[in-house]
């Protein structure tokens, strides 16, 4: 709870503080109020620190950010801090790009501590709107113009799909509150069939979700959008949404937990083309930014394993594998944006380790956590969900080794560049190693990654 | 006097599917329409019939609280927050292209 007040009032302050300064001054204090909200979010949920007295005059059925709900809040912002200090911003007047960055992960928040619809479609809204905005930012710039209008319509239209259902499930329940909806459901599961109005919404509610976290059939805005708006919205929209969107369908499912019989039906083909399908369409990728996409679609694929199995018991998984995605994802675009100057192709990481041993390095690190070799985060994170889903789901497991297995051949393409030293001359600006603040960001992402791949215990003392 | 028997005759079953109805045409405007400003017209078709439907229930289960009507005035708060940047991104994309037509969205493609 405290987070998400921080960064809503740094998001006003940052917006005062944009009348006159550069946006550097801003993109300053609102990482700096990123990292403030995020370490005393870890606090209050290890219990070192209490606000309790701050919060006691709200309402406390609609929303409830504790637990492990606290714990995704605080690495949504610690990972909302990354974004904001490594990827480059410009240096003109204004404050509106962290500031809206700031308001879309107040929404995420919401989002993920949601307990009753009004507050899940508001938490939505306040994650999207603002990113209609950003992925436009680039104001004269065509791509930019049409990502904007193409995530606008497809994220209002989703909207639409998820609120009608919502309507739906009012209809078939009586209740909006997701507790007394699981509640009236476990009655309900002792008298057979559940009605079609509450199926039909379940299925709306969830294809609304779908689309906003790129799942197959819905994905096909997702690539475009990513390509279309600048780099740092791109990660943005990748990690952020993505991770509390899939907070958000285990919440829900959790509350649906007595019809999981039945929606096992369908989520599981989903799942099967998700994985199957993003792997395979990002092999054909000539461009990274678009290969980086469809593995974003691929990891949604094996984020919604978290469905077909107990939510509340793999909580602490689903964790695991946000933090291990977000910090590879992360990177991967970091690199992506420093080199795709002249050209979009794999090419541009051609003699990375020659031009810059430490993006060498990260590319490496990265490439290795994202794809799951053992001793990275990766690794542990896919070994925790895939060994917690065989218990209940074999197939699926299956589909995801599979899947994984794919991934191998387009996460590695960018090695085949890098290593090449051919038509590359040294000078002396490169391989000169300089300690400022980007490397210290760039070597905090290196370590964790592999600290936590090397001594997955560390996980259990974050946890 | 006689148009009030008719409203009383109605089953909640009728709203279903006058805002289904609704909806779908909505949902196929987004889906088929080229004009960034009929896309945006469709789009609070669809969520104007989900606040119908809100309404509908609401009151066919007789909810104390009233959730649902409830509901129904955060959706069109938001409704008009998105119908703002939506059109702030519509003058946007005119400005560069003198169009509002949705055609020109072919130029990010594998």
């Amino acid at each position: 709870m405290i987070g998400v007040s921080i960064i809503f009032m740094g998001g006003i302050l940052t917006l005062f503080l944009g009348l006159n300064k550069p946006e550097q001054w801003s993109k300053n204090t609102s990482a700096l109020l990123l990292l403030l909200a995020s370490a005393s979010s870890w606090f209050e949920y290890k219990g070192i620190l209490n606000f309790d007295l701050l919060f006691k005059w709200v309402p406390q059925q609609m929303l409830d950010i504790s637990g492990t709900t606290e714990w995704m809040s605080a690495l949504l912002l610690f990972l909302g801090f990354m974004i904001m200090n490594i990827m480059p911003s410009n240096d003109k007047k204004g404050a509106d790009i962290p500031a809206l960055m700031l308001f879309s992960l107040s929404g995420g928040i919401l989002l993920m501590g949601a307990e009753h619809f009004v507050m899940l479609f508001l938490g939505l809204e306040i994650l999207s709107i603002p990113l209609f905005v950003l992925a436009g930012s680039n104001k004269d710039n065509l791509n930019s113009n049409e990502a904007a209008l193409k995530y606008f319509i497809m994220g209002a239209f989703s909207t639409a799909i998820l609120l009608l259902g919502t309507a739906f499930i009012y209809g078939g329940t009586g209740t909006l509150n997701l507790n007394e909806i699981q509640l009236k459901l476990s009655f309900a599961s002792h008298f057979g069939e559940f009605p079609i109005l509450l199926k039909a919404g379940l299925i709306l509610v969830s294809v609304g979700l779908l689309f906003k976290v790129s799942a197959v059939p819905f994905h096909f805005w997702s690539p475009d959008v990513y390509e279309g708006s600048p780099n740092r919205i791109a990660v943005f929209m990748a990690v952020i949404v993505k991770i509390s969107g899939f907070y958000t369908l285990g919440n829900i499912f959790n509350s649906f937990a007595p019809m999981s019989a039945w929606s096992e039906q369908w989520i599981l083909p989903i799942l099967g083309i998700t994985i199957l399908g993003g792997n395979i369409m990002a092999i054909g990728q000539s461009k990274v930014k678009r290969m980086l996409a469809y593995s974003s679609i691929s990891h949604a694929g094996y984020l919604l394993l978290f469905i077909l199995i107990p939510f509340e018991e793999n909580i602490n998984v689903l964790a695991t594998y946000s933090f291990s995605y977000g910090l590879g994802t992360i990177s991967l675009f970091y690199l992506m944006d420093q080199y795709s100057r002249e050209d979009k192709e794999f090419s541009m990481y051609t003699a990375l380790f020659s031009k810059n041993k430490l993006h060498g390095f990260l590319l490496i690190i990265a490439t290795l956590s994202i794809a799951g070799v053992p001793s990275t985060i990766g690794f542990i994170a896919k070994y925790q969900l895939f060994s917690s889903a065989f218990a209940y789901n074999q197939s699926a497991v299956l589909i995801a080794l599979v899947g994984s297995a794919i991934s191998i051949a387009y996460y590695f393409k960018p090695f085949k560049y890098a290593f090449d030293n051919s038509g590359f001359e040294k000078t002396d600006n490169s391989e000169r190693f300089e300690l400022n603040l980007n490397s210290v960001y760039l070597l905090i992402l290196i370590v964790i990654t592999v600290i936590i791949g090397i001594f997955p215990t560390i996980l259990e003392y974050l946890l | 006097m006689q148009l009030l028997n008719i409203f009383k005759s109605l089953d909640i079953s009728h709203y279903i599917y006058l805002s289904t109805v609704l909806f779908s045409i909505g949902m196929f405007g987004v889906l088929f329409r080229r004009n960034a400003i009929v896309l945006l017209m469709c789009i609070e078709l669809m969520l104007n019939a989900v606040n119908l439907l809100m309404v509908a229930f609401s009151e066919y289960m007789g909810d104390a609280q009233a959730n649902g009507q409830m509901f129904v005035f955060f959706i069109m708060v938001v409704a008009a927050a998105e119908a703002a940047v939506g059109l702030a991104i519509i003058v946007m994309v005119y400005r560069n292209t003198r169009k509002t037509d949705v055609s020109f969205l072919d130029s990010l493609k594998d």
